[in-house]
C-alpha cells in the first residue's frame, strides 16, 4: 500500500518532484564541492607559496673559517622525519674566479649547483632536486644545463662580458681553467644576475673541493608560527619539546634537517617563512568562512524547497485523514517520499559536486583532486537530515489541520 | 490608469494573502542574492587584501647605481660585493619616483665599511621607521634603536661577542661614530652579518651626505605588470639600474591571479548551484497554482495578462529579496574581511546591481519556466482539479 502510494505520488506529479530533487541535488553539490576542496585548497596554496623560494638555509657552523658541508650528507635530507614536507633542496658551492670571454675578463662568483638532478635514495621514492624546482621565478633564456660543461650565466654578467647563448666562457680558479658552454642566461633581479652557475661536480673539480658544498637551500611545507612555536626550544620541558618537534614549524623542520647534515646549522629564512605563515593563515580562514557560508546557504535552499512543496499539500493530507489514516501513516508516506528524493538528490549531488571540485582544482591549481570517500556518506546523510528538517515544520502543520475545514476549501 | 492600479492591487493582495509562501520565497531569494553579494565583495576585497599580504615578502623592485652590481636575494646566498662601490643621490631617486607617478613605498640603504678594532665591519645605513614597516620579517631581540644606537646581525654579534647594551666606537672615512647596541636582528638572510645604523649617521661618518647605494621599492602595481613599471621608471633614472625582483614580484603576480581565479570559480559554483536550487523552489510554488491560472483564464484573461501578473509578482519578490540580500550579504562580507584581514571590505557599488539582478533573474526564471507548461493546461480541466 505504502509503496503504491509512493510510486504514484512520483509518477503522477513528476515536475514538482523533479524540482525538489533538483534543489536537493544542487544543495548537496555545493556542499560536496566545498568540503572537497576546502581541505585541498590549504594544501595547494601552501605548495603554491613554496614558489616564493626556499625557507630554510643550511650553512656550515664554522662559516667564517671557510667551512663546508659534505655532499654525501645531502640525500639524508630526504630521509628525515619531515621528509614529506620537504618539497625540494639545492646545494651550492661558491668560489671567486676569473671569468673571461675573448678579451673581456673580470673577477666574479662561480656557483656550483644542481639544476635538476635525479636523486635516487634506497627505500625512498626517486625525486628530482635542484634550482629548477625551488626557484621557479628564474627566467632562463635558452635551456637548463644538461651536460657537465654547460653553464647558466647571470644577465648582468653576460652583458658585461658580451656572452651570448651557445658561446663559450672560461673560468679560472686556483691555477686551473675550465671552459663552459653558455646554455642559458638568467634574469632574476637578484644576486643571481652577477654569478655563473655550473653543475656542482664540475665546480668542485675546478675549485679542488671534491664532495663539498658551501650552502644548502631547503624548501619545506610548514605550518604558520604561533605563540607556542615562537618559544625557545632550549627552555622547553620534555613534553613541550616533543610537541614542538612534531609540529611542522619552520624552526622544527630546520632543526630536523640540521641534525642529519654534519657540521651544519639551519636558519629559517624569515623573509619567506614569516610572510608565508601569515598569508596561509588568512587564506585558510577565508576558505573556512566561505565553506560555512556555502553549507548554510545550501541547507537553507534545500529545506525551503521542501517547505514550499509540502505547504501546498494540506488538502491531500486532509483527505487522507478523512479516510481514516492516522498520523503515523501520513508521516510515513510523506517522510518516505522525502527520503527517496533526498537520497537520490544526495547521490547525484555528490557526483556533480565531485566534478565541480575537480573543475576548480584543475583550473586553479592544474592538479586533479579526488573527493575523499568519507564525503559520500556525509553528502547523503546531510542531504537527508537537511531535507527532513525542512519538511518537519510543514508536516507538523499539516498534521494539525482539521480535515473538514480544509476539504471545504 | 485604472487597469494598472487594478493589476498592482491584485499583486499586493496575492502576496499578502499567502504570507507564509511570500516570506519563504523572500527568504530564499534574499539568501541567494546575499550569497552573491558576500562572495562578490569578498572576491573583490580578497585581491586587494592578498596583494597587501604578499608585500610582506619584501621589495619587488630595486634601484641600484648603474655601475654597481646586484647582490641581494633571499637566504644569504649572495657573495657580498666584490665590485667598487657606487652611489646614487637620494634626492634624484625621490624626484624620479614623484615624476613617474608610481605608488611605491621606499626604503633607502647605504652600504659601507667602518673600522673597528683592527678590522672592517660591513655596515648598512637605513631608516629604521621604513624597516619596521617594510621588513616585517626581521626578528629583533632587544629594542628598535633610537639616535646613536645600532642593531647588530645575529652572526656578526656572535662573532664580535657583543650583546645588547654594549657600546662601540666605529671609525669612518670622515668621522667616527659612537653607538650603543640596542638590539640583535636575525632574518636568515644577509642581514645576519651586518651592522645597522641610522642612514644620516652613516652618511656623515662616510662623508657621503645625501647618497645611497640601494633603494628598495615596494610598488603597488595598478594593473600593469611590474616589469612595465620598472621599464617606465628606468628612463627617469639614467644613472641607475631599475630591476624587478622576480622572486617576489613574479611569484606574487602568479599567486594573486590564482587567488582571484579561485574566488571566481567558487563564486560561480555557488551561484549556479544555489541559483538552480532557488529557481526550483520558486517553480514549485508556481506549479501549484494551476487552479488560479485556470480561473483567470476562465474569466477571460489572455495568456499575456496572466504572464504579466505572475511576472509582476516575481519581480516584486525578486526586488525585495535583492535589497534584503544586498544588505545581508554586505554584512556577511564585512564580517569575513573584519575577522580575517582586520580591515573593512571594499565598497563596490556595482555589487548592489549584481545582487538585485541575481534575485530578479532567479525569481523570473523560476516563475516563467513552469508557466509555459501551465499555459498548456485546459482551464476547464485545471479548474476541475485534474
Amino acid at each position: 500500500m505504502l509503496i503504491r502510494i509512493l510510486k504514484n505520488s512520483y509518477l503522477k506529479r513528476p515536475k514538482p518532484v523533479f524540482l525538489v530533487f533538483l534543489s536537493i541535488a544542487m544543495g548537496a553539490a555545493v556542499a560536496t564541492a566545498f568540503l572537497g576542496i576546502a581541505g585541498e585548497v590549504s594544501h595547494k596554496m601552501a605548495l603554491e607559496l613554496r614558489s616564493y623560494g626556499a625557507n630554510i638555509l643550511l650553512e656550515p657552523t664554522a662559516s667564517e673559517a671557510g667551512g663546508f658541508l659534505r655532499e654525501a650528507d645531502l640525500p639524508k635530507v630526504k630521509t628525515v622525519f619531515w621528509k614529506y614536507n620537504i618539497t625540494g633542496f639545492t646545494p651550492y658551492l661558491f668560489g671567486i674566479s676569473e671569468i673571461s670571454s675573448g678579451a673581456k675578463k673580470e673577477r666574479g662568483v662561480i656557483a656550483g649547483t644542481w639544476f635538476a638532478k635525479r636523486l635516487e635514495i634506497p627505500g625512498e621514492e626517486a625525486s628530482v632536486q635542484g634550482i629548477k624546482g625551488i626557484a621557479p621565478w628564474w627566467d632562463v633564456q635558452g635551456h637548463w644545463p644538461e651536460a657537465a660543461d654547460e653553464a647558466i650565466v647571470g644577465a648582468a654578467l653576460a652583458k658585461r662580458l658580451g656572452l651570448v647563448m651557445g658561446g663559450a666562457v672560461d673560468v679560472a680558479a686556483g691555477g686551473r681553467t675550465r671552459r663552459f658552454r653558455v646554455a642559458g642566461i638568467v634574469t632574476t633581479g637578484g644576486y643571481e644576475e652577477e654569478q655563473l652557475f655550473a653543475p656542482l661536480v664540475t665546480v668542485q673539480e675546478l675549485l679542488q673541493l671534491q664532495g663539498k658544498v658551501s650552502r644548502v637551500l631547503v624548501s619545506a611545507l610548514t605550518v604558520p608560527m604561533d605563540d607556542f612555536g615562537r618559544k625557545d626550544p632550549s627552555k622547553m620541558s620534555k613534553e613541550e619539546y616533543e610537541k614542538w618537534y612534531c609540529t611542522a614549524y619552520v624552526t622544527s623542520v630546520a632543526k630536523n634537517v640540521e641534525e642529519v647534515m654534519g657540521g651544519s646549522r639551519a636558519k629559517p629564512i624569515w623573509q619567506i617563512a614569516s610572510a608565508e605563515g601569515a598569508l596561509l593563515k588568512k587564506l585558510n580562514a577565508v576558505m573556512l568562512l566561505l565553506t560555512i557560508l556555502a553549507l548554510g546557504a545550501s541547507a537553507t535552499a534545500v529545506s525551503t524547497s521542501l517547505m514550499a512543496s509540502m505547504a501546498e499539500r494540506s488538502k491531500e493530507i486532509a483527505l487522507m485523514k478523512a479516510m481514516g489514516a492516522d498520523r503515523l501513516q501520513i508521516s510515513a508516506i510523506f517522510l518516505g517520499e522525502v527520503l527517496i528524493v533526498s537520497v537520490c538528490g544526495g547521490v547525484v549531488g555528490y557526483l556533480i559536486g565531485g566534478q565541480l571540485a575537480g573543475l576548480i582544482s584543475r583550473s586553479v591549481f592544474n592538479s586533479s583532486v579526488a573527493s575523499p570517500l568519507w564525503l559520500f556518506p556525509t553528502a547523503i546523510v546531510s542531504a537527508l537530515v537537511v531535507a527532513l528538517a525542512g519538511s518537519a515544520a510543514p508536516l507538523r502543520r499539516a498534521l494539525l489541520v482539521e480535515p473538514v475545514r480544509v476539504l471545504k476549501g | 490608469m485604472q487597469r494598472r492600479r487594478w493589476l498592482f492591487n491584485m499583486l499586493l493582495k496575492a502576496l499578502a494573502h499567502r504570507t507564509g509562501r511570500t516570506l519563504l520565497l523572500l527568504a530564499v531569494l534574499a539568501m541567494a542574492s546575499s550569497l552573491a553579494t558576500a562572495l562578490g565583495v569578498v572576491s573583490v576585497s580578497m585581491g586587494k587584501r592578498v596583494a597587501e599580504e604578499v608585500r610582506k615578502y619584501g621589495a619587488n623592485m630595486v634601484v641600484i647605481p648603474q655601475a654597481s652590481r646586484l647582490d641581494l636575494g633571499s637566504g644569504g646566498l649572495n657573495f657580498g660585493s666584490i665590485a667598487e662601490p657606487a652611489y646614487l643621490k637620494q634626492r634624484d631617486v625621490e624626484a624620479a619616483l614623484a615624476k613617474s607617478g608610481l605608488t611605491a613605498e621606499r626604503s633607502f640603504h647605504l652600504r659601507g665599511a667602518l673600522h673597528w678594532k683592527n678590522s672592517d665591519l660591513m655596515v648598512e645605513g637605513v631608516n629604521f621607521a621604513d624597516i619596521r614597516r617594510l621588513f616585517p620579517w626581521w626578528q629583533l631581540r632587544g629594542a628598535w634603536p633610537a639616535a646613536g644606537e645600532t642593531v647588530l646581525g645575529l652572526d656578526l654579534a656572535g662573532r664580535l661577542k657583543l650583546k645588547v647594551g654594549d657600546e662601540l666606537e666605529l671609525e669612518g672615512a670622515s668621522r667616527s661614530v659612537r653607538l650603543r647596541v640596542s638590539g640583535i636582528v636575525s632574518s636568515g638572510g644577509e642581514e645576519d652579518g651586518l651592522l645597522f645604523l641610522a642612514l644620516p649617521e652613516l652618511q656623515q661618518a662616510l662623508g657621503l651626505e645625501g647618497q645611497v647605494s640601494l633603494v628598495r621599492l615596494m610598488v603597488t602595481a595598478g594593473g600593469d605588470s611590474l616589469k612595465k613599471s620598472a621599464a617606465a621608471l628606468q628612463p627617469l633614472l639614467p644613472a641607475a639600474k631599475v630591476s624587478e625582483v622576480r622572486q617576489t614580484a613574479r611569484t606574487s603576480e602568479g599567486l594573486l591571479a590564482k587567488v582571484k581565479l579561485l574566488m571566481i570559480m567558487v563564486t560561480a559554483v555557488v551561484l549556479v548551484s544555489a541559483g538552480s536550487s532557488v529557481t526550483g523552489t520558486m517553480s514549485t510554488t508556481v506549479l501549484e497554482r494551476g487552479k488560479e491560472i485556470g480561473l483567470m483564464k476562465a474569466m477571460g484573461a489572455t495568456r499575456w495578462e496572466v504572464l504579466l501578473i505572475f511576472c509582476g509578482e516575481a519581480a516584486l519578490l525578486g526586488g525585495a529579496g535583492g535589497i534584503a540580500g544586498y544588505l545581508l550579504g554586505s554584512g556577511i562580507a564585512q564580517f569575513i574581511t573584519k575577522t580575517v584581514f582586520a580591515a573593512s571590505a571594499a565598497f563596490v557599488p556595482w555589487i548592489a546591481g549584481v545582487s538585485l539582478g541575481v534575485s530578479l533573474l532567479l525569481a523570473l526564471v523560476g516563475s516563467i519556466g513552469p508557466m509555459i507548461s501551465v499555459f498548456k493546461l485546459d482551464p476547464v480541466r485545471s479548474l476541475r482539479g485534474e
